[in-house]
């Protein structure tokens, strides 16, 4: 398992989108994690001080494993490189076609007026 | 596993799921480029909530459900519901400058 610095993680990250293109999947996890022992916990706690939790993201293409936290100062940051990169590569994702929803109504149209009769103008 | 039929209750119960424990829930997702899916899964190690989806407007609204998960794992679970406006409001924040000495 590889820790790594902010910027360095998304740029593997992103390397593993590409290779994973023609086949295989990325798997991204986020948990919160103070990275901090049970006894230092307790002893942070008993302290008085407020434990620091920060935001453990590993990455795996199931080949290799890249990790890093995040803390809340560097989150939005993150967050926003984050986000663009998984934009720029999900595009395999179907777009919903509203066509698709109106063709069997369109259908269901025409089968309906074509049995009723026109009705005359007055 | 419990596939989950509605983005919103999805998200609701994974919130939940994760002010109920923050030490153990983690958020998993996979993406496959070449079936091009994409499922969610998140966890307490007791239960289990899954989302797959194939459609790129659920991928936008996973997007901001990774800002929600990012949030409220960084800063605590504590954090108030309104969390992608907060997370504005503290970049808007003016950093208050101390004036320095009195003169």
């Amino acid at each position: 398992m590889v820790l790594l610095q902010l910027d360095p993680f998304l740029n593997e990250l992103t390397s593993m989108f590409e290779k994973s293109k023609e086949k295989g999947s990325v798997w991204v996890t986020l948990k919160r994690s103070s990275l901090k022992s049970k006894l230092q916990k307790r002893k942070l706690s008993a302290a008085g001080e407020s434990i620091e939790y920060r935001c453990l993201i590993r990455a795996t293409d199931a080949k290799k494993t890249i990790s890093t936290s995040v803390g809340a100062k560097d989150h939005l940051r993150f967050q926003a490189s984050y986000a663009t990169i998984l934009k720029a590569h999900m595009t395999a994702l179907k777009k919903r076609e509203r066509k698709d929803r109106k063709k069997p109504t369109e259908a269901e149209k025409k089968e309906s007026t074509s049995t009723s009769t026109k009705p005359k103008k007055l | 596993m419990v596939y989950i039929v509605s983005w919103d209750e999805f998200v609701d119960r994974s919130v939940q799921l994760f002010k109920a424990d923050p030490e153990s829930t983690r958020y998993v997702f996979k993406y496959r480029h070449c079936d091009g899916k994409l499922v969610l899964k998140v966890t307490d190690n007791k239960e289990c909530l899954k989302f797959k989806t194939d459609q790129a407007q659920e991928a936008r609204k996973m997007e901001k459900l990774n800002n929600i998960f990012f949030t409220l794992m960084a800063r605590g679970p504590d954090v108030d519901l309104s969390e992608v406006n907060g997370k504005e409001q503290m970049e808007t924040q003016p950093v208050k400058k101390g004036r320095g000495r009195k003169q």
